[in-house]
């Protein structure tokens, strides 16, 4: 007889806990939705919401460069490379080259941390495909550029304070690590 | 294969069963031999070494500094432990100093991993039984984790958070009240949880009394982390060889008590983790109280060169016990990195506690030890 009991208890026993996990699951009827509808219906492009801090696809402002080569050092997988060429005319030393492989990146983030100007960036950009690998490779140099040396008490230029300012922020804000 | 011949004089002999490499149970390139008897388990040969990556020898191609990220792929699910476990390492060599803000924002965001990793191993091992709305339940927390993750380090899977002496970034204010937060968003819905998935009949059922690993087994095939303690040992690294800041917060260390059956069955191995689920809640909301100013990173020069010698560390991952032993030969690259990983030793349990359940069961039983392919190969 107890069998018979047991039998029922273990019926209704599964068929109330069914009901109660329902229960949680109708109660998300009412409550805010928590997916999205990528990318067609969503209000604000995603690359605007995301933090100061997200690493995202690199980005170099050759303007203020001054061609240290610590990021290319520091890269785990030696993904920057840096050509520099001292120019015969100018007697200054040019950039040849400045090459990212988006492809093999891991994203660390060492680079930036060992920029001493903040010109090496992450960026909120994070949507890279294309159809051939090589377009995965960014080139920041189309022609050759001087080096960028820092001016004794200050830029005067706008556009250069401009530059530096962003650099000095985006270093404060992320690639620092001292509070 | 043993041949004989039945009770009705048929022939009848054992069927060889490949379990992966390709399995949705198997949480990764993982791949079981399994020698069946109708639906009953004779042998089950676990073989891996699908995902080797050599993690541990490019250690030692690696500047000191150079190699953090790269311990990131050795538990893509626990990335911060295993960043921790080489920091650590490496800081013991170099003797270097971490600033107790530092440490504190590394608890924070190891406790953060560790509940989006049970949040993983709760949520997989309802799929893995047939429980398909659990597993989305915990992925949407996850996903909140995820979040918070991104605006502490910038990375949503493979942070690099920590640096040799401390972290890369230090954790804002602002950053601290949204953790609280979610906190308090999250501890309510663990209740949630228990009401749709542990406290199903259906679940209890399919569980309770099920691939029971008894304390001697767990203790002799070197069990660690949550799948010891389901088995009734009380072992936590965190509490019994404290690092970090562990020994100045409070915590209770969550045991198997054989709640719907016997002592470390695979229900006992799921509901230790949903409890430490709640421990880490605790431990993160006392680190957010407590949080001292100051640097967050200690001075350690670029060229990190720690003198020659060995250690080995110990950190408590949400696999379990986690272990760098790390050699320096005074250069600037690791003379030798090895990893020594929970999910590896969990293995090998598999083979001795599958003889004799259901096919069905040893399904149950992967999901219980939530073992990582990654981790295992490393």
């Amino acid at each position: 007889m107890s069998e018979v009991i047991t039998y029922f208890q273990n019926i209704k026993d599964t068929v109330s806990s069914i009901f109660e996990g329902m229960s949680i699951t109708f109660s998300h009827f009412v409550r805010k939705p928590s997916t999205v509808q990528y990318p067609d219906r969503i209000a604000q492009q995603v690359q605007d919401t995301l933090p100061l801090r997200y690493r995202g696809i690199l980005e170099v402002d050759m303007d203020i460069c001054t061609g240290c080569l610590a990021c290319e050092r520091v890269c785990p997988i030696n993904c920057i490379a840096i050509g520099i060429e001292r120019n015969a005319e100018t007697n200054q030393r040019d950039f040849t080259l400045f090459d990212i492989d988006i492809c093999k990146c891991m994203y660390c983030g060492l680079c930036m941390e060992a920029c001493p100007t903040g010109s090496i960036r992450h960026t909120q950009e994070f949507e890279g495909a294309c159809n051939n690998p090589a377009g995965l490779v960014r080139h920041f140099v189309t022609e050759n550029v001087p080096l960028y040396k820092p001016k004794k008490g200050g830029e005067t230029e706008t556009r250069m304070i401009q530059k530096v300012d962003i650099g000095k922020r985006y270093m404060d804000e992320i690639a620092e690590p001292e509070s | 294969m043993s041949e004989a011949a039945g009770s009705t004089g048929l022939h009848t002999e054992d069927m060889t069963l490949n379990v992966g490499p390709q399995h949705p149970s198997t949480h990764g390139v993982l791949r079981f031999v399994v020698k069946t008897d109708g639906e009953v388990i004779n042998e089950a040969i676990p073989d891996v070494g699908y995902l080797h990556r050599s993690i541990e020898k490019i250690g030692e191609k690696c500047t000191w500094h150079g190699y953090v990220p790269y311990t990131d792929r050795a538990d893509y699910l626990a990335a911060m432990f295993a960043n921790q476990g080489f920091c650590m390492a490496a800081e013991r060599l170099g003797g270097v100093e971490v600033p107790p803000r530092g440490e504190y924002c590394r608890v924070i965001a190891c406790e953060l991993n560790r509940v989006a990793s049970h949040l993983i191993a709760v949520g997989t091992f309802g799929q893995d039984i047939g429980a398909i709305t659990p597993f989305l339940h915990a992925l949407r927390e996850r996903e909140s984790i995820n979040d918070l993750m991104e605006e502490i380090c910038g990375a949503r899977l493979t942070y690099n958070y920590l640096r040799i002496g401390g972290v890369g970034y230090d954790i804002k204010p602002e950053t601290c009240a949204r953790i609280a937060a979610f906190l308090d968003h999250f501890e309510p819905i663990v209740d949630e949880y228990n009401r749709l998935l542990s406290n199903n009949k259906i679940f209890i059922e399919r569980l309770a009394d099920v691939a029971v690993i008894s304390k001697e087994d767990a203790l002799q095939y070197n069990l660690v982390g949550p799948n010891l303690r389901a088995s009734g040992v009380q072992w936590d690294i965190r509490r019994d060889i404290p690092y970090s800041v562990y020994p100045e917060l409070d915590f209770e260390v969550p045991v198997g008590r054989g709640e719907r059956g016997t002592q470390g069955d695979s229900y006992d191995r799921y509901y230790v983790r949903i409890r430490e689920l709640l421990e880490s809640c605790r431990i993160l909301r006392q680190c957010l109280d407590k949080m001292p100013e100051g640097p967050a990173v200690a001075k350690v020069a670029r060229k990190f060169k720690p003198p020659a010698g060995e250690t080995y560390v110990r950190i408590e991952a949400p696999r379990g016990d986690m272990g760098y032993y790390v050699v320096s030969d005074g250069s600037e690259y690791p003379y030798r990195v090895r990893i020594r990983t929970g999910s590896f030793t969990a293995m090998s349990i598999i083979d001795k506690i599958s003889p004799g359940i259901m096919v069905a069961d040893l399904i149950a039983l992967i999901a219980s030890l939530d073992v990582d392919a990654p981790e295992i190969d490393r």
